[in-house]
Formats: C-alpha cells, sequence, structure tokens
C-alpha cells in the first residue's frame, strides 16, 4: 500500500451513503400568527401602526424597528400596492428550467410603509415595470391555511 | 429557568398545540442525503467485511498495525506499508450500558458500545462496535470478545455486517 496508490475504476470507488433525518417546524410568532389568521379567514392584510414614527409595519411587526416601542394598533392595508422591483426567474431552486418563467416583486402596499415579497400572475414578464399597480388574488378561503401563499399571486389592476 | 428570572417571556407549545393546528406554522423536511467518499483505505476496510474479514494495515516504521486501516501512519506521517489481515477476536479496552438511544427513548435492555483492541494490533488500537449475548452486569475491561457476523447474502459492505461482539467461549 503506497501514498501513490490510486482508484484508477469508477466501480472501485466506494462511497458511504446515508441520510441525515431532520424535520423543522418554524412558527410565526405572536403578531405573526395574527397577521396570517387574518389572511386565511378574513382575506385581508393588516399592518400594525406606530404612533411615534407615524408608520404602519406590513407584515406586522410586534415592535417598531425604529423605536423599539411595542405595537399593538391593528390596522388593515389596501391589498393593492405597485411593483417597487421585481425579478423573472427562468431557473427552480434546483436548478431546473421553469416554463413559464416565474416573476418575483416585492409590492410595496398603499396605505402602509412596507410590503410583500410575492409571485405576479396574469402578466407577461415582458409587460412588467417598476411602479405598475398590482393587486392581491386570494385562494377561495377553504383553500387557505395561513400561509403567504393564500395570496395566490399579484396581478395588474384594470385600468 | 435560572436563578433571577422564573419564567422566560414568549408563548411556550406543545406538540399537541401543531397536531391540533393550533398554531400557524411551516414543516420542512430538508432532503440532507449524503456520499462520503471512502477513500482508499476505508473502501477496502468495508470491502473485506463484506468478505467476512478484517483488515488493517501497518507502518515499517514505528511498527504499528492498526484498525482501521487508513493510507497515512499519523505518528510517522509517511505512508503505510501493508495490509495485514485481522482475527475477528479482542479484548474490551472500554465500554459503556447505554440506556437512552441517540432520539432520546428510553431502552429496558441497554445497548452496550464498546471499544475492542483486536487482537494483533498495536497498544490504544480499537474498533468501536456492540456487545451482545452477554448480560450487562457481566461486562468487564479485558472481557475476551468475538465477532458475530451476519450470513454472508445479508452482508453489505459496512460495519454492521459484524451484528456485535459476544464473549469468547471458555
Amino acid at each position: 500500500m503506497a501514498i501513490l496508490e490510486k482508484v484508477d475504476k469508477l466501480h472501485r470507488a466506494t462511497a458511504w451513503r446515508g441520510d441525515i433525518p431532520i424535520t423543522s417546524r418554524y412558527t410565526a410568532g405572536i403578531a405573526g400568527e395574527k397577521f396570517f389568521r387574518e389572511i386565511k379567514d378574513n382575506a385581508r392584510i393588516m399592518g400594525t401602526y406606530c404612533e411615534n414614527c407615524e408608520l404602519i409595519y406590513v407584515p406586522a411587526a410586534m415592535f417598531c424597528e425604529r423605536c423599539f416601542a411595542e405595537l399593538d394598533e391593528w390596522v388593515e392595508v389596501d391589498t393593492r400596492g405597485t411593483v417597487f422591483t421585481y425579478t423573472v426567474l427562468f431557473r427552480d431552486l434546483d436548478d431546473r428550467p421553469l416554463d413559464p418563467p416565474a416573476i418575483l416583486a416585492y409590492v410595496k402596499l398603499d396605505g402602509s410603509t412596507g410590503g410583500l415579497v410575492h409571485y405576479l400572475g396574469e402578466i407577461d414578464p415582458e409587460e412588467v415595470c417598476i411602479g405598475l399597480e398590482v393587486e392581491a388574488v386570494f385562494k377561495d378561503a377553504p383553500e387557505r391555511e395561513g400561509s403567504i401563499l393564500d395570496i395566490e399571486y399579484f396581478r395588474p389592476v384594470e385600468a | 429557568m435560572t436563578a433571577k428570572i422564573e419564567k422566560f417571556p414568549g408563548v411556550y407549545l406543545r406538540e399537541s398545540d401543531f397536531r391540533d393546528k393550533k398554531v400557524l406554522f411551516n414543516e420542512w423536511n430538508p432532503n440532507a442525503q449524503y456520499a462520503w467518499d471512502a477513500g482508499v483505505a476505508i473502501g477496502r476496510y468495508l470491502a473485506e467485511l463484506k468478505e467476512g474479514r478484517l483488515v488493517g494495515v501497518q507502518c515499517n516504521k514505528c511498527r504499528r498495525t492498526v484498525i482501521p486501516p487508513r493510507n497515512f501512519c499519523e505518528w510517522c506521517f509517511r505512508p503505510m506499508d501493508d495490509w495485514v489481515h485481522l482475527p475477528d477476536i479482542g479484548t474490551v479496552n472500554t465500554f459503556s450500558l447505554c440506556y437512552v438511544t441517540w432520539d432520546m427513548q428510553y431502552l429496558t435492555d441497554p445497548e452496550i458500545p464498546a471499544v475492542i483492541d483486536i487482537d494483533g494490533t498495536s497498544p490504544a488500537v480499537g474498533i468501536m462496535h456492540k456487545l451482545g449475548e452477554v448480560d450487562p452486569q457481566a461486562v468487564r475491561i479485558g472481557m475476551r470478545v468475538q465477532a458475530v457476523w451476519k450470513p454472508p447474502e445479508e452482508r453489505e459492505g459496512s460495519i454492521l455486517d459484524i451484528k456485535y461482539f459476544k464473549p469468547l467461549e471458555g
């Protein structure tokens, strides 16, 4: 046996195969729980209001990121908004081609300081532009399960 | 909790809260597959296990014989010189009685992991395995043990091709 002993044929190379059982659970937290319950039960998007800073956080937060005040004033915000920025995806997470491509956008919601990252739908990638007015399309009530995907996508507002 | 804190802030959740969907959550099972390249030394070790044999390596400089095999002598920083077949008999170097599994399940009959010094190897060289066919209270350091192999058709080139080590008769 020498250091220069090499595996020169593929069938001689041995690998030990296995898998690691991992389960992860992510809870939305106190404010997140209420935020998603509102989407599930009432198909509305709620934010929290900071009186000091005159900001409305969407998604709802428990405290103000600027003044650290606890936020307990909940306000409904519009399900309409504008495209702040977007990207077109031609590959999925596993590098498989996406056909048709997916459009991901950060949508600033009217009447709030925040917004949501979500898909755009009912539109061709070529037609998307920054500043485009869009509205949320919710799934039907029985299909909603308290997830951000209870909103199917945002679509352009009919002129 | 601690000397100063009686109860940490936050919401305490039980398994039943998830089961009964009292709380919203995302659940994800990552597909965490791996393939660990066995290399030349462990590759042959596993292949020999499939044949029902133990193999070690020997360094001609420090004159040690070690198992599991490795390419380098970690004492001399030079390549190992020869393969050596070794008997499946050894001596318990150390052991533990384990009443809890790796995922925290209680066991009535303990697992007995042990380091076994294989005959023909140098001092302070051993492999980790389990003991079987033995009363846990009767296990002693220095006990002579022998490998119990799976039948040839069930072996798959794994350290588990040895089911366990049992006390040597007589």
